[in-house]
């Protein structure tokens, strides 16, 4: 640590003189200065290098006594841990209690109505658990997800499940949400659900019936895209073996590789699901695209990072396009060190939307 | 308002005194020393933002305010490397940054160019100390003497030792994940020298045309198993794709010689098994040999995998990114180390100005860094494969932990923040 008089000297020197000084002069104001944090920076290799020959039972004595503070450091650092997260345990059940949707989006929609702004395009990363019925567990959470961002009338939600096992089985995951709805909303007014992935169609069994509810009044439309990790790296990884592939056959230079190019060819896979996956899906399908459901044009950068875990960790997110993303974790208060298995509960999706805002928690509606 | 500023007075004149200051600077060696005990990350990563704001706040100037920020880093640079950081990486300056004024941007600059150019001019305290300075980002958008200065310094340290700091200067993460795709790309497309053509383009030891000829001698002499399944075929499916779906469904009856031609060039294979084809075959083997022969003088771009791209980063041969910390309260990764922090980096945000960073700040996220590692290192399965193994106990102590669990651990700093807010 540099000392205050050092400091303050060090200081006033650029303060006075500003950065426009001669190199012979920068270097005369700092050479008294530079030993100062050389001495107290001592490099541990070279310490360690001397000093076993030269004090033995003082190093020892040093290491004992470091190996001490760590020990306590941790225990005290432990008990402190774990008087917050039971504070936050505290509070969060206050909240479940204080904030619950009783499955009425009137709630959901009061909930957030004072909020200066709403993400676009909300983004979860959410996790398998290890429970027999995971999967079970997991499809209920992304309708349960589904079904309070159209409530809160946030438009585009993206899923991220590492494994992409949501990703394989579509057809059941649209009916868990739909059916969802239903218990959210009464069946005159259900709103137009759409759900896709990457490399799969848009997946929407009566779109004629969707399209014509979807106009009724107080009702919503959705957008779920489903992603997983090899819509993260593996994408970049198979984007360069097709640019190679090009430039191999003299159809592109590596020179033609921008910026730009690349956020189209990235941008594409989530927004433009239609496209990629038209020689493969079938010509219902394909219709279905081409005409236009209103959700197609998906905003590829997510507004707001909701993760599901005891900590911040993006676990292979697609890396592209959370440039901007504000991220927000919920979960602070379960003794599960992996990450996962933090429950998708109202509370925390509904702190996530007042973090986002800018937003102070209030205890009471 | 008065009573304050004498009061923040005194407290500076108290901790800025002689024996206070010793005391606080054996304190913070010792605090040093104990995180050193444990497992410490090797490659941590700063966005150093706030600088700004800390100079609005405390009405001084955007460049005294960057001045107070170089300071924090070398605070808590000091404390990563003894604490046994390997690789430093920090957030210096974005691309998108040439947009603020110019002014600022100019004293930026020449900050940089300063600094570094003072640390060019003590060579040899560097060499004593075995740091080593890189810059990541586009150098290119540099005016010319800043660009010289830094090469300067990336030069006269690229001998030393095992401690990395990478300064991004110029930098924003999809520039950076661009211009390595670009990268693959130009190694890919570059060929080969004629000597590795000759090893490498040729993917197994077989001749093609040899086993060409073997399998037309073959399939010449025991015509018996290839009427056999012609048959079957008919009943199968329709007979529009008939010629292919019939050479699919004959390879698991046809003699096990056919087993190496399969594996030697598949998409062939279909073809040599008809008797009226195989000279034809053989003959579009011959070019196809020829193609190869041309097109082998690249890498397969098959070969391309995630880490051909992460070799070919600004970060190539650092470790993976363990802790990734934003100061100033944003909550956003603002275009830096997008690739690099998107697998296991703990990402933390902080309420704190960069110029206010120290060590106190920074000891918090260690420690429950610490924690966490030190808990999956004697329970690995916890970080492991989330499908398969789980067992009874961590069932259930998962079902309590969803809920208000007064034994739980785990819990990132930025939500401690939060709850000062509550």
């Amino acid at each position: 640590m540099v000392s205050q008089r050092d400091r303050d000297l060090f200081r006033d020197d650029i303060r006075s003189r500003g950065t426009k000084l001669s190199a012979a002069e920068r270097e005369k104001i700092l050479r008294p200065y530079l030993p100062d944090p050389a001495d107290i920076s001592r490099r541990p290799p070279q310490r360690r290098k001397k000093a076993p020959r030269k004090t033995p039972i003082r190093t020892f004595l040093k290491s004992q006594l470091h190996q001490f503070t760590y020990t306590l450091i941790h225990i005290f650092f432990g008990l402190y841990v774990r008087i917050v997260q039971a504070y936050h345990a505290l509070v969060d059940r206050i909240l479940a209690i204080v904030y619950y949707h009783h499955r009425t989006p009137e709630l959901i929609r009061k909930d957030v109505k004072n909020l200066d702004r709403l993400p676009e395009h909300l983004s979860v990363v959410l996790s398998m658990r290890r429970e027999d019925d995971a999967l079970a567990i997991l499809m209920d959470d992304v309708a349960e997800l589904a079904a309070w961002c159209m409530s809160a009338g946030i438009p585009m939600l993206s899923v991220y499940e590492k494994s992409g096992i949501l990703k394989s089985c579509i057809p059941p995951l649209h009916q868990t949400i739909t059916n969802k709805l239903s218990s959210y909303y009464d069946s005159s007014r259900q709103p137009a659900l759409q759900l896709f992935a990457p490399h799969h169609p848009i997946y929407n069994p009566s779109p004629d019936s969707e399209r014509t509810q979807s106009s009724a009044p107080g009702s919503g439309s959705l957008t779920v895209l489903l992603l997983s990790a090899t819509d993260g790296r593996e994408t970049f990884v198979d984007l360069t073996k097709t640019l190679a592939e090009m430039s191999q056959n003299g159809k592109l230079s590596p020179e033609d590789i921008t910026m730009e190019l690349v956020d189209a060819e990235i941008s594409e896979i989530t927004t433009q699901p239609s496209q990629a996956a038209a020689p493969l899906s079938d010509d219902n399908n394909n219709e279905q695209a081409s005409t236009g459901s209103p959700g197609v044009s998906m905003k590829p950068e997510p507004d707001l990072l909701l993760v599901f875990g005891s900590f911040l960790k993006l676990d292979g997110y697609p890396p592209w396009h959370i440039r901007l993303t504000e991220m927000f974790c919920t979960g602070d208060k379960s003794s599960n060190m992996s990450g996962y298995g933090e429950a998708v509960e109202y509370q925390g999706f509904i702190r996530g939307l007042w973090h986002y805002a800018g937003a102070q928690m209030r205890f009471g509606r | 308002m008065a009573t304050s500023m004498h009061l923040s007075r005194l407290r500076k004149w108290i901790v800025a005194s002689p024996p206070i200051e010793f005391a606080i600077s054996k304190l913070r060696d010792l605090l040093v020393g104990a995180i050193r005990q444990g497992p410490v990350p090797q490659h941590v990563a700063f966005v150093m933002d706030g600088n700004r704001r800390f100079a609005r706040s405390h009405r001084i100037e955007t460049v005294e305010g960057h001045n107070l920020g170089f300071e924090a880093l070398a605070r808590i640079l000091e404390v990563c490397y003894r604490s046994g950081v390997k690789v430093v990486t920090i957030y210096a300056f974005s691309i998108e940054n040439f947009k603020r004024s110019k002014f600022e941007v100019d004293a930026l600059m020449e900050m940089a160019r300063v600094k570094l150019g003072q640390l060019a001019q003590h060579g040899d305290i560097l060499d004593r100390y075995g740091a080593q300075v890189r810059v990541l980002g586009r150098m290119d958008l540099l005016r010319p003497d800043v660009h010289a200065a830094f090469t300067k310094a990336v030069e006269m340290t690229s001998r030393n030792g095992n401690c990395i700091l990478n300064i991004c200067f110029p930098y924003t993460s999809r520039d950076e994940i661009t211009s390595a795709v670009r990268d693959t790309v130009a190694e890919y497309s570059t060929p080969l020298q004629p000597v590795h053509a000759s090893t490498g383009s040729i993917r197994s030891p077989f001749s093609e045309s040899h086993i060409a000829h073997h399998i037309q001698a073959q399939s010449q002499s025991p015509p018996g198993p290839q009427a056999a399944p012609a048959e079957d075929t008919p009943s199968d499916i329709e007979s529009a794709s008939g010629s292919s779906t019939r050479s699919e469904d004959d390879r698991p009856s046809t003699p096990p010689g056919n087993v190496y031609e399969g594996t030697g060039s598949s998409f062939s294979s279909s073809t040599t098994l008809h008797l009226a084809e195989a000279k034809a075959a053989a003959a579009a083997e011959a070019t196809n040999n020829n193609s190869n022969n041309t097109s082998g003088k690249f890498q397969s771009p098959e070969t391309i995998t995630s880490q051909t791209i992460s070799d070919h980063l600004y970060t190539k041969g650092n470790p993976p990114l363990d802790l990734l910390i934003r100061t100033s309260g944003v909550e956003r990764l603002s275009d830096f180390m997008l690739w690099q922090g998107n697998e296991n980096t703990e990402i933390v945000f902080l309420d704190v100005m960069w110029p206010e960073f120290d060590l106190w700040h920074f000891l918090p996220v260690l420690l429950r860094w610490q924690r966490r590692i030190s808990k999956q290192k004697v329970n690995p399965e916890a970080e492991g494969d989330f499908e398969g193994d789980s067992t009874p106990e961590q069932q259930q102590q998962q079902t309590p932990s969803s809920s208000d669990d007064v034994t739980s651990d785990d819990l990132l700093l930025h939500s401690d923040a939060k709850l000062k807010g509550l």
